[in-house]
């Protein structure tokens, strides 16, 4: 029965060395496929035996498909030889193989292979440095996502980082990195992300930086919580900032929230505001502008 | 009628087509890839909540009763969700791993007779897979089964790419025959582990 298995064995690793071909042809479709279904057996086999055929696989290369599940294999290999091998390939391969490979360092969680990943990202391009924030996604490394950001040297990454933070819903981590380096646009799309409603309420009435401010301010039309509509209709009427108010009119119609706006046309007294606000509500297609309309014609407004 | 009144409507021109200002529609299509991507946030939080009638979750509790499992489910106000915020397997030993491979092995049936070439079809698969998969990943955390819960985020993108309506029918039979490897690979692994186990008991 042991020589059985260790010939499945042989022939399962020379499929992948691609040196047995398909028998009803040559073309490198059919020998992809074998190679698949070697793989797939593969997973069967145990892991001293499976690891030198499936790096002799990624090292030979083949189709995005092929390396792909070649890779998710030796991520899922509990050995140091495996995580040794997904480090190498994150530090030493090419384009796709690269970033499959730190993807892969996330998925595997090995501590040496993670802690790794700090050098990675420091060194490594944008797609790089992606795939170094999507692995730490993956493993839950909220502390490592924050490092990168406190120590970001541009906004890009300063921005990929904290919408990280914000998938990974790390409020906390957020709140010290805004008191730290102050408030930016990127903490709006950071709370739009976290459905954080308190945050962005307190974004928008936070004037220390108007554009901030102002996107704060339509972006509670977005998130739609439960004091948006109060909120927006509030800094509309205490403000006397013309970009502040259009940005509440916007939040207001980003939220669908007609009638405010109504509220709002009814008790401005100056006719441009109200064919502003009127406006608003006929791009919305409410009929709240039709009732306005028949009011306004019927001499009742 | 108030005097002012025809002025205003005048100066409105709604004898024409109202068209939105130009900086409006610009904020607006910020605003939906904005709400798209809260959307997969809000759905990551409303996971909690699921339906009862869920296509897994019969199989799922079946298993763990079989194995004598205790769960704990907090049921919510409407009795047609659960919140398993309290989802811990209390004897760990390898029985947690047995109602992770129920689990994936119902995605793994889903993803094998999901229709390709009907877009909405998909879709609505592809996001109760969604759901499901974040409730296990958080039960996973709770188990402290980290290397699951780190798997399961991870299918996470290639779900979220599938689910979406725009995606050619050969991109989305190549994204699932992905996650149908890559179960696969995971289903062995459990599926070995537990039998190490048991064997060695």
């Amino acid at each position: 029965m042991h020589t059985r298995i260790k010939l499945i064995f042989v022939v399962l690793a020379a499929i992948l060395a691609g040196t047995v071909q398909a028998q009803d042809g040559n073309s490198a479709r059919d020998k992809e496929e074998l190679q698949m279904i070697a793989l797939e057996a593969l997973i069967h086999v145990p892991e001293e035996r499976a690891l030198p055929a499936v790096l002799k696989l990624l090292e030979s290369g083949g189709s995005d498909d092929l390396m792909e599940s070649a890779m998710f294999v030796l991520g899922q290999m509990d050995s140091p030889e495996a995580a040794a091998a997904l480090l190498d390939f994150a530090r030493n391969g090419n384009g796709d193989a690269r970033e499959e490979a730190i993807q892969m360092i996330g998925i595997n969680g090995d501590a040496t292979a993670m802690a790794a990943l700090a050098d990675i990202y420091a060194d490594g391009d944008e797609d790089t440095r992606e795939a170094v924030l999507e692995a730490y996604l993956i493993a839950d490394d909220v502390d490592a996502v924050f490092a990168i950001a406190m120590a970001a040297t541009n906004d890009d990454d300063y921005e990929e980082a904290v919408e990280t933070l914000a998938v990974m819903d790390a409020r906390e981590e957020l709140k010290k990195l805004r008191e730290a380096k102050g408030p930016s646009e990127a903490f709006v799309d950071a709370a739009i992300i976290s459905d954080d409603h308190e945050e962005l309420e307190r974004l928008a009435r936070d004037s220390s930086n108007p554009d901030v401010q102002t996107e704060a301010i339509e972006a509670l039309g977005i998130v739609d919580g439960p004091n948006a509509e109060a909120v927006l209709l509030e800094i509309y009427k205490s403000s006397t900032n013309d970009d502040v108010r259009e940005a509440a009119i916007d939040g207001l119609f980003i939220g669908d929230y007609g009638e405010a706006i109504l509220e709002l046309y009814r008790s401005s007294t100056n006719a441009r505001e109200k064919g502003e606000l009127l406006e608003a509500l006929v791009v919305m297609d409410s009929d709240l502008a039709m009732d306005i309309i028949d009011d306004a014609l019927a001499g009742d407004q | 009628m108030n005097d002012h009144s025809p002025h205003e409507f005048d100066a409105l021109g709604l004898d024409r087509e109202v068209k939105a200002p130009r900086h409006m529609k610009q904020r607006w299509h910020d605003s939906i890839d904005l709400a798209a991507q809260r959307e997969f946030n809000d759905q990551k939080q409303t996971a909690r909540a699921f339906s009862m009638s869920s296509f897994f979750w019969g199989s799922a509790v079946t298993a763990a009763l079989a194995l004598g499992i205790a769960i704990g489910v907090f049921v919510a106000d409407d009795p047609e969700y659960i919140e398993p915020t309290e989802y811990v397997v209390q004897d760990r030993g390898n029985s947690f791993d047995r109602v992770m491979q129920v689990h994936l092995r119902d995605t793994q049936n889903d993803i094998a007779s999901m229709p390709i070439d009907t877009a909405e079809d998909r879709t609505t698969l592809v996001l109760r897979i969604i759901q499901q998969n974040r409730l296990f990943e958080q039960a996973a955390e709770r188990n402290e089964a980290d290397n699951l819960a780190r798997v399961l985020r991870a299918f996470e993108p290639i779900l979220l790419q599938l689910a979406a309506s725009d995606i050619a029918p050969e991109d989305a039979e190549a994204l699932r025959d992905q996650l149908a490897f890559q179960l696969k690979v995971m289903l062995t692994k459990l599926e070995r582990s537990t039998s190490k186990e048991t064997t060695s008991t």
